[in-house]
C-alpha cells in the first residue's frame, strides 16, 4: 500500500496581495496535489497560482511543466503535480481586484 | 527451587531488545505501546487542531490554535551538503515554525490508556534553524552570538522545544510539560529545562469567555512567569556549530498516570529526578476524555527565524 499524506498548507490565510507558502519537504512522494480554496471569495478579482520546486527549501523557482493558474476567487480548484523534487510550495498573486479572499490550501502528497 | 519468573521475563525481554537493530537504542518499559519509524510514514503523529464550532467555522477556533503546521516526512535535505537523512535511514518527522516570533508547531499523538501506572516517551530529536543565505555583516550576530567559525548565530535563534502529555482519568485531566528553553526573547543563551506550574488554557476556558488569546501566545502556558526552571545548571547540548549538521539527542520523559505526576526526565547522559515537580490539574471535569494519552512535541521560534524539531523515531512504552 503507498504512503500518502494530506497536509493543510494554510487554514484560513488572507491573501495580501502575494503569498508563498511554507516550504514543505517532498523528497519521499512520487505525485502531488494542491486544493485552494476561496473560503471568502473575492468576485471580479483574478487570482494567478504557480507552484514553485526548491533545491534547498530557500532557494525557489517556478516548476517547469505546471502553467499558471488563473482563478476568479471563487469556489475550489486543484493543481496536480509530478516531478516537483524534494520541495513545494505555492506562489499564490492577487493580480486584479479589491477584496481580499480568505484561503485554505491542502497539498496531498502520495508515493 | 523457586523461580523469580518476573526478573527472568524482564531479562528475556531486554535480551531481545539489546539485539534488535532498531529497538536497542531505547530503553522501553515493560510494554511498548508504539514504535514511530518515520521512513515508513507518520504513525499517528499529526498537526494538533482546534476545537471548531458544528459548522467547522474557522472563527471558532483559538486563534493562537489556528496554525499548528502539518508535520513533514523530512530527508533533512540543506543547502551545503543535501541530504542528511536520519539516524536511521533517510527520513525522519520534521516539525517547523514560521518566521514569526512567537510563533509555535506542534504534532500530537492520540492514544487512551488500558491500565495505570509508569508511562514513557523516548525519542531522538535534533533542533535546527533554516540556514541563511546571504546579507551583510549583521547576519553573522544575533543576541549572545557572533560568528567566530565554531558558534553559529543561528544557534541563538532558536528559541525552544516541548515534549509533553495531555492525559485524563477520572475526568481529572492533566499536563506533565518539559520544556528546553534555548534562549529568551532577545536571543540570548537559556539552554535549560522549564515545567509550568499551572494548566494549559483550553478551547472550553475560552467558550466560557475566561480568555482570548492571540496568534502567537505560548498555548502551553501563556505567561512566562508561570514557568520555573528545573535547575539552573546550564544544560550544555550539541547543536553542532551551523545549521546544517544534525547530531541526534535522546530524550526520555516518564510519568505516573496512578499518581497524575511526573518522575524523570532524562537528556542524554543527564538524569533529572522530576518527583517534586509539580503536574497542575484542571480545576473542572472534562468530559469526552476518560483515559486520555497522549504526547505532543512542538517547537517555538522566539524571532522572524523558522525553527525545525527533527525527530528521528519515537517510542511509548508503559508498566501495565
Amino acid at each position: 500500500m503507498r504512503q500518502s499524506q494530506s497536509a493543510v498548507i494554510e487554514r484560513g490565510a488572507e491573501l495580501e496581495q502575494v503569498l508563498e507558502t511554507e516550504p514543505f519537504e517532498t523528497a519521499w512522494a512520487g505525485e502531488a496535489r494542491w486544493y485552494v480554496q476561496f473560503l471568502r471569495p473575492a468576485p471580479g478579482s483574478t487570482v494567478e497560482m504557480r507552484v514553485q520546486i526548491s533545491p534547498d527549501g530557500i532557494n525557489w523557482i517556478d516548476h517547469e511543466s505546471v502553467s499558471a493558474v488563473q482563478s476568479e476567487a471563487v469556489g475550489l480548484l486543484s493543481i496536480p503535480v509530478e516531478r516537483f523534487g524534494h520541495w513545494l510550495r505555492l506562489r499564490v498573486e492577487q493580480k486584479a481586484g479589491q477584496e481580499s479572499p480568505l484561503l485554505r490550501i491542502y497539498l496531498e502528497l502520495k508515493e | 527451587m523457586s523461580i523469580d519468573t518476573a526478573s527472568v521475563a524482564a531479562g528475556v525481554r531486554e535480551g531481545m531488545r539489546s539485539t534488535d537493530l532498531r529497538l536497542s537504542k531505547y530503553n522501553p518499559l515493560s510494554r511498548i505501546l508504539t514504535f514511530d519509524d518515520f521512513n515508513d510514514g507518520v504513525h499517528g503523529w499529526v498537526e494538533l487542531g482546534g476545537n471548531y464550532d458544528g459548522r467547522g467555522s474557522l472563527e471558532s477556533l483559538d486563534r493562537h490554535f489556528r496554525d499548528f503546521r502539518p508535520p513533514q516526512l523530512s530527508n533533512a535535505n540543506f543547502f551545503d551538503v543535501g541530504t542528511h537523512g536520519g539516524m536511521t535511514g533517510t527520513y525522519s518527522m520534521k516539525l517547523a515554525t514560521r518566521r514569526r516570533p512567537g510563533h509555535t508547531s506542534t504534532a500530537i499523538r492520540r492514544l487512551t490508556m488500558s491500565g495505570r501506572g509508569l508511562l514513557q516517551i523516548e525519542a531522538y530529536v535534533a533542533w535546527k534553524v533554516e540556514a541563511n543565505l546571504g546579507g551583510g555583516e549583521e547576519a553573522n550576530s544575533y543576541g549572545d552570538i557572533t560568528w567566530d567559525a565554531n558558534s553559529h548565530p543561528s544557534e541563538a535563534q532558536f528559541g525552544a522545544f516541548t515534549v509533553a502529555t495531555d492525559l485524563c482519568s477520572e475526568g481529572v485531566r492533566y499536563h506533565n510539560v518539559m520544556r528546553f528553553q534555548n534562549t529568551d526573547w532577545d536571543g540570548h543563551i537559556v539552554q535549560k529545562w522549564m515545567y509550568p506550574v499551572v494548566a494549559e488554557p483550553t478551547p472550553h476556558e475560552r467558550f466560557e469567555g475566561k480568555h482570548d488569546y492571540d496568534t502567537y501566545t505560548d498555548f502551553t502556558a501563556p505567561d512566562p512567569d508561570d514557568w520555573r526552571y528545573l535547575s539552573d545548571v546550564r544544560q550544555e547540548a550539541c547543536y553542532n556549530e551551523v545549521p546544517t549538521k544534525i547530531n541526534w539527542h535522546y530524550v526520555r520523559f516518564v510519568v505516573d498516570t496512578r499518581t497524575r505526576s511526573n518522575v524523570e526526565l532524562q537528556f542524554n547522559s543527564d538524569v533529572y529526578d522530576l518527583r517534586d515537580v509539580p503536574v497542575p490539574p484542571y480545576a473542572e471535569k472534562y468530559e469526552s476524555l476518560e483515559n486520555l494519552l497522549n504526547f505532543y512535541f512542538s517547537v517555538r521560534t522566539l524571532g522572524p527565524h523558522r525553527n525545525f524539531l527533527f525527530l528521528d523515531s519515537v517510542v511509548i512504552s508503559a508498566d501495565w
